[in-house]
């Protein structure tokens, strides 16, 4: 059943929700034309690449899976073709620098395409996102002959970029990591093994180049003696022609819940002389460099959990058009027009679209940091970008997995039997809350860091703004009042949970803040996408086109229907933590 | 004033859209001319006199009309438009190429696909491959309208009328000169104007079982087609496709094996007279648009109907 | 050799459109809308024209209100070298294939071309006819629903799909050409050229100012959602089948 990819809302958020307008007046922007016809149509092509190229291979990737063998990973039936056609058509370079040949465009866009890829068949999305992260950290912090030899192949996809952070005693807590790198005349020789790693060895593309956390002899102990180090398959010369195997190989691949397309790979570094590994940045400056990836990652892995969420309600919606059960007034119908289906399809998409506009118009304050450094503008976006990153990683994914299970809901008996398709979006689902660092990890970065960082005084500008679109709607047409009290209250409620965190984190009771650390971002999660449900109710309102109703019906929905969760989790937060041991 | 309806032939035989397109104009409560062009039409004048219900046939023999070249045989219907108040003909391969080159000759728009005579001005048509139809008035004279041929009964015949030998008025040169024509390969209809099409789906499940399909439309007469799903699937080649991007049929009988019923499979079929449907899956939305369903496995149901058939 | 090729902005073909309540039309506002696939269809083949050197220049042309402009860019980034707006406002941009035909045929005399090549038909109206039209009005040869062009001399063959098989015609040039579905497979549009289409240029002109009679002719007077079909009866067996078609339906 042919998949019709979400561009009207993807448009409606870059238009009415994300600040276009001040993008485009930024000079990186000026030429864009990012007000004109620019985002509809990058988002037509890609809509139509995801939907005809991508979309196709995924049920493939789910069934056979990537598999390991004599010959090492091999991907499953069409991922090969449809990433030969991916670079062919220049996707990986979206919003890569226009001087390693891409085409600058800004990362709020490169989020939109990002959720088509993973709607699509987030197994294959994987293999470009990391692609997309390693480009980011080389464009940062390589040297100048670093970018010149390895960012314009990555930039084009004709090389692929991992991220190799975990070992198998190093999951959440990178200070155990013990891959050893040793100096080496112009480079180091690494020696290691890392576990979980996407898309660690493949035949897609023509080399692939890692980013490996790694010691150096002498280092100091913990995160701090980390270094980042790259060290690619195949041993580049000097024009970039592939040579020589460089001493790295996947020794095997996990089988796994979900995302049976993406192999996920143990690699194993140095089992005969050593990697091959150049450093990319400063010693012992792994970990910072490394969160240059990882920040953008967080934010396109909360862009996964938007795809498969939209997918899930997109498939539901389908099937519920078209399943007839039961009568009403004597005629048979479609599941739809029973009021509990129908509630089940309001949750997932009133949801999904609120996510969508989320993780877009955070992913906006990305472009916004960049285009405008130095100035008050762009330190203002930058620390609602530090804020809402690990909402929007955290909330994004979390919902998603419940999205996607009340899409299998939606099906009934047939959901739960793979043939409807259903079930795989839950599946694939369930590892965005838990890579890139787990909803808890984003959460002890909400509360104990991000926080503290500014004493709160990001989260309370943010709160500001809230209240004041609450106050609007509620002063506005009669219609919205409910629903804008009801914004001003979980308002009022994040507000007190940010102080009461805050308190914690000051008067030494860690354990208490972070104890209720994922209920105090859930609640932020739930109250800052339904700002962004109240902007677009707003935008929308007097509208009489089908598009503008069904953005009503699904505003005043979330904020009638979901919102009220923001509560729930807002008086966990305001329990005192009970510090007696867990009894087991 | 009448009603000119443009005969289409192959050179032996009278085209039966054209019984249709008389059909159609005879709705319109006005006398109704045949125009018979071709090359060496007499046989066929003769026989297209004998359609019941007209006024008299037109016949026009000349060499340049041997083949349905627009170039040609525009001019000729444009010169005889005048003395009419419509210009009718059926919606087929020849009549789409032809009949708009005429309007544009009698400066006139032209109504297409012409599924419903409302009055003698007014028309229903189908828009977006049929997923909406359009009441639409035309005041001009000549009305110029193609006819969807499935959407109206096929005159029969009666006494013949009398013929009339017009001549081909001059005009410049074609610039088109026709070469051949690869006729379609096997005895099966052609899939857009069958009578009867059975269509197989995913259900199918290969290439090979395929030929189930086939024998179930051998013992019809019918013509083959398949989902979009079968097409994706290599099951059978893309021209094959019915559906809102593939070919749109409306015949009295189209037979769905294997096929769920997929809003676009359904886009090209739905105007279908009687849709029977065959699947294992009681609940596929192919049952929700057939006049009759077989719930079951297609190999023991399409054998069984196949012999059901041949008694 | 010069090309002209018509493209019209039209409801994706993947949405399932939906009548409005006043019968007025369908519902248009906020729907995904994307270049005519028959068109996309001529695009290509034109651009592949261009590609191997047979054609020297590709123009494409929309008329309508100025979303075309989108639609036109998209041709620019498959590889055509400038777009011509005219210009329709909305509402009411609708224009009807004669009006089209005529608006082509006067670019034509402006700005002579070898080949004109549209869609056989654009996927809302379904009306088939603009091709055609405009061949009458130039007095040109046409080879409509063409699966194959060939250059062979100093004209063309082309194969038509028509009812019975595929028709072989030799046509002089200049010429009108429409597409069927089978002449290619249009390629996807890489992301580097849909930036670089940005700098084409796109001519826009106002095409009530052009000097023909594009007022409609045919008047819409509703448009209606088709019957529903309404669910039939299952049946036991493939012998009850048969006789009920016989008997009953009255079909074989």
């Amino acid at each position: 059943m042919s998949w019709q990819p979400p561009v009207a809302d993807l448009l409606f958020c870059l238009r009415q929700l994300v600040p276009l307008a001040e993008l485009a007046r930024a000079p990186a922007f000026a030429e864009l034309d990012l007000e004109g016809e620019t985002p509809e149509l990058v988002l037509a092509e890609a809509a139509r690449f995801a939907s005809e190229v991508i979309a196709p291979i995924g049920e493939a990737g789910d069934r056979e899976g990537a598999r390991f063998g004599d010959e090492g990973v091999r991907a499953a039936t069409g991922y090969r073709q449809a990433y030969a056609q991916f670079v062919e058509a220049g996707w990986q370079g979206l919003a890569a620098p226009v001087e390693h040949g891409g085409q600058g465009l800004p990362e709020v866009l490169s989020g939109a395409t990002h959720e088509l890829w993973n709607a699509a068949d987030l197994s294959f999305a994987l293999c470009p996102m990391l692609t997309d992260a390693a480009i980011q950290a080389l464009h940062v912090h390589g040297t100048p002959e670093q970018r010149a030899l390895y960012l314009p192949r990555l930039v084009s996809g004709e090389w692929s970029g991992t991220m190799n952070l975990t070992e198998p005693q190093a999951g959440s807590d990178l200070s155990a990591i013990r891959s050893q790198a040793v100096p080496n005349g112009d480079h180091y020789l690494l020696r290691g093994q890392k576990i979980f790693i996407t898309w660690g060895e493949h035949e897609l593309a023509e080399n692939i180049v890692h980013l490996v956390l790694a010691r150096t002899p002498g280092a100091p102990e913990g995160v701090r003696g980390l270094s980042l180090f790259l060290a690619p398959r195949f041993l580049p010369d000097a024009d970039g022609n592939c040579g020589a195997a460089n001493d790295l190989r996947a020794v095997s691949i996990e089988r796994k819940l979900g995302i049976h397309g993406s192999p996920t790979c143990v690699m194993s570094f140095g089992e005969q002389q050593g990697a091959l590994a150049w450093r990319v940045g400063g010693e012992h400056q792994g970990l910072a460099c490394m969160f240059t990836m990882m920040n953008l990652a967080r934010l396109k892995v909360g862009i996964e959990g938007v795809g498969l969420a939209a997918r899930a309600t997109e498939q539901a919606f389908r099937y519920a058009q078209e399943r007839v059960q039961g009568q009403r007034d004597g005629e048979p119908v479609a599941i739809l027009r029973h009021p509990d289906v129908g509630r089940m399809l309001l949750d997932m998409r009133s949801t999904s679209e609120a996510m969508r506009a989320l993780a877009l118009v955070t992913a906006a304050q990305a472009d916004l940091a960049r285009a405008f450094p130095n100035t008050g503008e762009g330190a203002a976006a930058q620390a609602r970008l530090d804020l809402l990153t690990p909402i929007v990683k955290g909330w994004c994914t979390e919902t998603a997995v419940e999205v996607a299970s009340l899409g299998i809901q939606v099906h009934g008996g047939m959901g739960y039997v793979e043939e409807t398709g259903a079930a795989r979006w839950w599946r694939d689902s369930r590892i965005t809350p838990i890579y890139e660092g787990t909803t808890g990890i984003q959460a002890a970065d909400l509360s104990g860091r991000k926080l503290r960082l500014d004493d709160g005084a990001a989260m309370f500008a943010l709160l500001d703004e809230i209240g004041a679109t609450a106050q609007a709607l509620k002063g506005g047409a009669q219609a919205f009042a409910g629903v804008g009290a009801a914004l001003a209250d979980a308002v009022l409620h994040l507000r007190a949970s940010t102080r009461l965190q805050l308190t914690r984190m000051r008067d030494g009771e860690r354990d208490a803040a972070l104890a209720v650390s994922v209920p105090f971002l859930l609640q932020a999660g739930w109250v800052a996408s339904a700002w962004q449900m109240a902007r677009a109710l707003r935008k929308t309102a007097g509208g009489a086109d089908p598009f503008s109703r069904a953005k009503h019906r699904s505003a005043l929905h979330f904020l009638e229907q979901m919102l009220p969760r923001a509560l729930a989790l807002g008086a966990r937060v305001r329990v005192p933590a009970r510090s007696d041991p867990l009894p087991h | 004033m009448a009603v000119l309806v443009i005969a289409e032939h192959d050179g032996e035989q009278l085209a039966a859209a054209t019984r249709s397109a008389v059909a159609a104009a005879q709705l319109l409560g006005s006398e109704v001319d045949l125009l018979v062009a071709g090359h060496r039409v007499e046989t066929l004048a003769a026989a297209a006199a004998c359609i019941a219900g007209l006024r008299g046939v037109l016949s026009c023999d000349a060499p340049q009309l041997e083949h349905a070249l627009a170039e040609c045989h525009a001019p000729l219907v444009a010169s005889l438009a005048g003395e009419y108040s419509h210009v009718f003909t059926a919606a087929t391969t020849t009549g789409k190429n032809l009949l708009p080159r005429v309007a544009a000759l009698l400066d006139r728009a032209q109504v297409s696909d012409l599924m419903a005579v409302v009055d003698a001005q007014t028309f229903v048509r189908p828009v977006y491959a049929g997923n909406a139809l359009e009441t639409v008035r035309v005041e001009e004279t000549p009305v110029v309208a193609s006819v969807r041929p499935t959407a109206f009964g096929a005159v029969g015949d009666d006494d013949p009328v009398a013929i009339r030998v017009v001549q081909l008025p001059d005009a410049p040169p074609a610039g088109s000169r026709f070469l051949k024509l690869e006729a379609s390969p096997g005895e099966r209809p052609e899939l857009t104007t069958a009578g009867v099409v059975v269509s197989g789906g995913r259900g199918v499940g290969s290439a090979e079982n395929f030929a189930l399909i086939d024998q179930l439309a051998d013992a019809l007469g019918a013509a083959v087609g398949a989902s979009r799903a079968a097409v994706d699937a290599g099951y059978v080649p893309n021209d094959y496709q019915v559906g809102q991007t593939g070919k749109v049929v409306a015949p009295s009988l189209y037979v769905a094996v294997g096929i769920s019923g997929a809003i676009q499979h359904l886009a090209g079929m739905k105007d279908s007279k009687v849709i029977v449907a065959i699947n294992k899956d009681p609940d596929a939305p192919i049952f929700q648009v057939a006049d009759y369903g077989l719930v079951g496995d297609l190999f023991q149901i399409v054998p069984q109907l196949i012999a059901a058939l041949e008694k | 050799m010069k090309v002209l090729v018509a493209v019209k902005r039209v409801v994706d073909y993947s949405v399932r459109v939906r009548v409005r309540a006043d019968g007025s039309g369908v519902e248009t506002a906020n729907v995904k809308m994307s270049m005519n696939p028959f068109d996309e269809i001529a695009v290509e083949e034109a651009v592949r024209w261009r590609e191997s050197g047979q054609a020297e220049e590709l123009t494409v042309l929309s008329a309508g209100p100025d979303a075309c402009q989108e639609t036109l860019r998209t041709a620019l980034a498959m590889g055509a070298d400038r777009g011509i707006h005219l210009r329709v406002p909305d509402p009411g941009g609708a224009l009807e294939p004669l009006a089209l035909a005529k608006l082509l045929a006067q670019q034509v005399a402006r700005e002579p071309v070898d080949i004109v090549l549209l869609g056989k038909q654009a996927i809302d109206d379904d009306a088939n006819q603009t091709g055609q039209m405009l061949a009458g009005l130039l007095g040109w040869p046409q080879g409509t629903f063409c699966s194959a062009i060939r250059f062979v001399g100093e004209g063309l063959e082309v194969v038509r799909e028509v009812d019975g098989g595929l028709e072989h015609l030799a046509l002089e040039l200049p010429a009108v050409l429409t597409t069927d579905l089978r002449l290619n497979e249009p390629r996807y549009v890489k992301l580097p050229n849909i930036m670089k289409a940005k700098k084409k240029p796109i001519e826009v002109r106002e095409a009530a100012e052009l000097g023909v009679d594009i007022a409609p002719r045919v008047q819409i007077i509703q448009v209606a959602e088709p019957a529903r079909r309404t669910a039939g009866v299952v049946l036991n067996d493939a012998t009850e089948l048969v006789a009920r078609l016989r008997e009953e339906a009255k079909v074989i």
